[in-house]
């Protein structure tokens, strides 16, 4: 290695910052850990908080009822706390672990992605033609009575379900723009993957 | 290296002791893997984060060195996969100091060095994962560790690697 000398290439590549990037990195990393020591109290804060206000609630009108709605919504709360710590585990493991473990995991997490996405633009017509269905089965009796301006004025009716139309449409459209980012995505994650597979295959490794 | 290096074996050294001795390392990874000056800011602090949050799960069976190093080539990684954009973009050259003794071979260092930066990120990524560590001054044992390949994988993968940088280089002279 005479004529390339990776060693030298190596005293290149670490010649020390100059005492401006220096400051800068030093900034940068004091910020970041702050708002990350920040986020974690407020976590914390926010699931004690939201337990307290349920017990107290519960505690101040003890009845069957509000004990199950008390203890429903603290095992939502508890619940949703595992899964954040499960996902931040695998978070965790994938930055930790070797490369291709972490390709792999992500690919599988954005196949799962998307087939939820897939679900989700398939449902969601169905969904609003059954929600228009019950709306006008309930509409003379509850939602008249809720919003009596849309017995009233049938243009208002009109535009209200203009309104639902176009939060469907608008909510679809986001959907699919989230799917084609997605995709992208995995094209990448595989094409990378694949990199990895063939390196290793030649290096038999 | 003093402060990190100097903690009780085990023992996690405080964030802001890592950031003074492994900022520049975690700078020069996120340079390798994104041209993009903003992009790149944003990348560093991904890692700085990454770094933060995955502290408390260093157990000193590998240096904290590179334990630092994997977390930042696969936040890098992660990072890279979510850009819309491919290849690298064209990037500024870095700031050169206004009292250097000799800013004329400064300049020229500092162009050697963003032509490397430049031929670093043009490497496919199971390559250019291995010339970053070699660079970053890691053993092949480290590497091998680090990247779980056996050693004459490694050397393969090397030897290649420095095949296609030399190559570059050679182009970009």
């Amino acid at each position: 290695m005479t004529d390339f000398d990776l060693d030298r290439l190596g005293d290149v590549w670490r010649q020390d910052p100059d005492p401006g990037e220096t400051e800068r990195l030093r900034k940068s990393a004091a910020a970041v850990a702050r708002r990350a020591r920040v986020t974690q109290v407020i976590d914390i804060a926010a699931a004690v908080g939201v337990a307290a206000i349920v017990i107290l609630l519960v505690l101040s009108n003890p009845k069957t009822d509000t004990l199950l709605i008390g203890a429903g919504a603290i095992a939502v709360l508890l619940g949703s706390n595992i899964r954040l710590r499960k996902l931040r585990q695998v978070e965790l493991r994938n930055l930790t672990g070797s490369t291709e473990d972490m390709l792999d995991q992500s690919i599988a997490r954005i196949e799962a992605t998307l087939r939820y996405r897939r679900f989700s633009i398939a449902a969601i017509g169905p969904a609003f033609l059954i929600g228009l269905l019950v709306a006008s089965m309930s509409e003379n009796r509850r939602l008249a009575s809720i919003f009596p301006a849309l017995e009233n004025w049938p243009l208002l009716r009109f535009l209200w379900m203009g309104l639902g139309v176009a939060v469907v449409a608008v909510g679809t459209l986001f959907a699919l723009r989230a799917m084609r980012r997605n995709r992208a995505e995995l094209e990448r994650l595989r094409a990378m993957r694949e990199a990895y597979r063939h390196e290793g295959e030649s290096s038999g490794a | 290296m003093t402060v990190a290096l100097g903690a009780a074996p085990g023992a996690t050294p405080p964030f802001e002791s890592i950031v003074a001795d492994y900022g520049p390392l975690i700078s020069r990874i996120a340079s390798s893997y994104e041209a993009d000056p903003s992009l790149r800011e944003d990348l560093t602090q991904q890692i700085f984060l990454a770094v933060w949050q995955a502290l408390p799960t260093w157990r000193a069976e590998s240096s904290l060195k590179t334990f630092i190093a994997r977390v930042a080539q696969n936040r890098s990684i992660s990072f890279v996969t979510k850009q819309v954009r491919q290849g690298p973009v064209a990037e500024l050259p870095d700031r050169i100091e206004a009292d250097a003794p000799n800013p004329e071979e400064q300049a020229m260092q500092m162009s050697e060095r963003e032509a490397l930066m430049e031929a670093t990120r043009r490497l496919p990524l199971p390559q250019r994962q291995v010339i970053i560590l070699v660079l970053e001054g890691f053993t092949y044992p480290e590497i091998s560790e680090m990247l779980q390949i056996p050693p004459n994988a490694l050397a393969l993968r090397l030897s290649r690697a420095k095949a296609a940088l030399k190559a570059m280089l050679e182009r970009s002279e």
